[in-house]
């Protein structure tokens, strides 16, 4: 069976490893039809072969990125062609025929199509000759045909200039709205009870949590959960969500309960935050390995937030260490905590240091799904594949292009299906003298407008403190 | 928060704490329960993860006895719905939890456990 995707307008990259996880999640396969124009998914329409109806309802259902989903008709280079493969379809709408009530709709991509040749258009499918009342409001059926143009974005021309130059039409009967859209609105960061300055919206968090394959009975991990923007559409989902992070005042907020509690209640998925804990990712209580179905988090850059670990920047001396361990043994007034030192974590360590983390704490067939930012024009494959280690691999791996930087949503699977131990931490800085990779001092090169001759030397002579 | 789910996948991870270093014990806890949702999958999928005896004592301490010393082989709905309570429903709202071994003292304000470690703990 064919089916017609229309895509919503963002996000391209994004489209088919969404696809990928949505359909593996359901168990079920689809495969793009090779021999039409359309298995691009830069274009807005896609063709797509499915075993059943139900498979498409459930990526109408899920997919963030689908605005509909089509049963496929028919498609061509001009109407000649569409209508020829669209009577050749008869038996796919024959039984419409004598009484479904119905209506046309026709749209075009990157151009308007005048209302005269609309009516024209709709016209020329008198051939269906369908007997059923034609209803605007609740027909049974809803035929869309729909012209995609070459992007023109830039150019001054007049209205309905071109019309008609279509690059492609397709024609299909309307199967399902795709419903998971709305959610965007419905987790939008502006309405959400707590939030903070480096929030994730909420397009991005569920496009993450699509390819975490949060589902009912899974348990996944944000170590990294800040104000908790991963953790509220992998929990809407029907996950377990358990988050980390070394700064406890980020899921605290000023208020009781903790405010990523507050904007879990708001979602009224409270009870799936299993619970927050404070600690150092790099020294981490976990008792054991192969805990979680997937590992998602929006790793802190240092842009607006720059990533910390326990330890001191500068060591203490000798002398000044003998004093600090004296004044740990007095005794510390209640409302005075310590607080431990931190220092800086550059971010590809952490972004190293994550993979072996996830290695050890993911089940066999687990995911780990993070955004990495890079810069653009330096990024190179290899970024993605230095930081990798034995029985982690890459499965998706898409760009948001911001100009000069952008980043990229990288899903890595656990292929091995062993036990690993937990990671030392250190690794990452004995590898960095093998490939510096683009996301490499991102802060620096971030502040220094990504120019190349000072992002060189500059970061150097930072490293020589830390 | 502090479910013991949670407790019952926490170590003590002071530097050179590496037996005897589970589980951590309550200290001055306040607790409420919270209804959550009964997933009986999850919970058969969860129970290889569970260090039994650790999670009947806890059960047992904060006055909770309805799980048997040993894990019965056949998963029965009573059974399952016990533990869902013990694992998922239990919150350890305020309190501590010490380290065994090492006496560290993890404290839990507003259901937030700090596992933060000082600098000679970690070096």
């Amino acid at each position: 069976m064919k089916y017609l995707i229309a895509f919503a307008q963002a996000h391209n990259e994004f489209r088919l490893p969404e696809l990928d996880s949505v359909s593996e999640l359901y168990g079920f396969e689809y495969t793009l039809c090779q021999s039409l124009d359309t298995s691009d998914p830069q274009r807005p329409y896609m063709v797509i072969n499915l075993e059943s109806e139900k498979h498409a309802r459930h990526l109408a259902r899920r997919c963030i990125l689908v605005k509909a989903i089509y049963e496929f008709y028919g498609q061509g280079g001009t109407y000649r062609e569409l209508h020829e493969a669209n009577r050749a379809n008869r038996a796919l709408w024959e039984r419409f025929i004598p009484d479904t009530s119905f209506k046309f709709i026709v749209s075009a991509y990157n151009h308007t199509i005048p209302q005269a040749r609309q009516t024209e258009i709709i016209e020329s499918f008198s051939y269906m000759d369908f007997q059923g009342k034609i209803d605007m409001k609740n027909p049974d059926n809803i035929i869309g045909c729909f012209e995609e143009y070459t992007d023109r974005h830039g150019t001054t021309r007049n209205k309905h200039e071109g019309d008609g130059h279509f690059r492609q039409v397709y024609l299909g009967r309307l199967l399902e709205e795709g419903s998971a859209r709305q959610l965007i609105g419905h987790f939008d960061v502006k309405k959400r009870v707590y939030y903070g300055n480096t929030s994730m919206e909420s397009e991005i968090s569920l496009l993450m949590t699509n390819q975490t394959m949060a589902a009912p009975g899974k348990l996944i991990y944000d170590p990294f959960i800040g104000t908790g923007s991963m953790a509220y559409p992998a929990a809407h989902f029907g996950a377990l969500v358990f988050g980390s992070d070394i700064d406890g005042r980020q899921m605290r907020g000023k208020c009781r309960p903790p405010g990523v509690i507050r904007a879990a209640k708001q979602y009224g998925v409270s009870q799936r935050i299993i619970d927050l804990c404070t600690f150092d990712v790099t020294h981490n209580p976990w008792r054991c390995g192969s805990l979680f179905d997937a590992i998602v988090t929006d790793p802190p850059y240092g842009v607006r937030a720059g990533a910390k670990r326990l330890g001191r920047k500068r060591e203490l001396s000798p002398a000044r260490y003998a004093a600090y361990l004296e004044h740990q043994k007095a005794p510390r007034p209640n409302d005075q905590p310590y607080i431990p030192p931190t220092k800086p974590y550059e971010l590809s360590t952490l972004v190293a240091d994550l993979v072996l983390l996830a290695r050890y704490l993911l089940k066999p067939s687990g995911r780990l799904v993070f955004f990495l930012p890079t810069v653009v024009d330096e990024y190179q494959e290899i970024d993605i594949h230095s930081m990798l280690c034995d029985g982690m691999e890459v499965i998706a791996n898409s760009l948001q292009d911001f100009g000069s930087w952008g980043r990229r949503l990288v899903t890595i699977k656990k292929t091995a299906s062993l036990s690993y131990l937990p990671p030392a931490f250190m690794l990452g800085e004995a590898a960095i003298n093998d490939h510096v990779p683009a996301h490499r001092d991102f802060r620096e090169k971030y502040f220094q407008g990504f120019k190349k001759d000072i992002t060189a030397s500059i970061p150097n002579e930072e490293r020589k403190d830390n | 928060m502090v479910r013991l789910i949670t407790h019952n996948l926490l170590a003590c991870h002071v530097k050179g704490c590496t037996s005897n270093n589970f589980p951590l014990q309550f200290q001055d806890v306040s607790i409420e329960i919270r209804e959550a949702e009964f997933n009986p999958d999850f919970l058969r999928g969860f129970i290889p993860k569970i260090e039994w005896k650790a999670l009947v004592d806890t059960a047992r301490q904060l006055g909770d006895t309805s799980l048997p010393l040993e894990p019965p082989e056949m998963l029965d709905d009573e059974f399952l719905k016990n533990l869902h309570h013990v694992l998922l429903e239990v919150h350890v709202e305020e309190g501590a939890m010490i380290c065994p071994n090492c006496n560290h003292r993890y404290p839990i304000s507003n259901g937030i456990p700090n596992m933060l470690l000082a600098e000679h703990e970690i070096a």
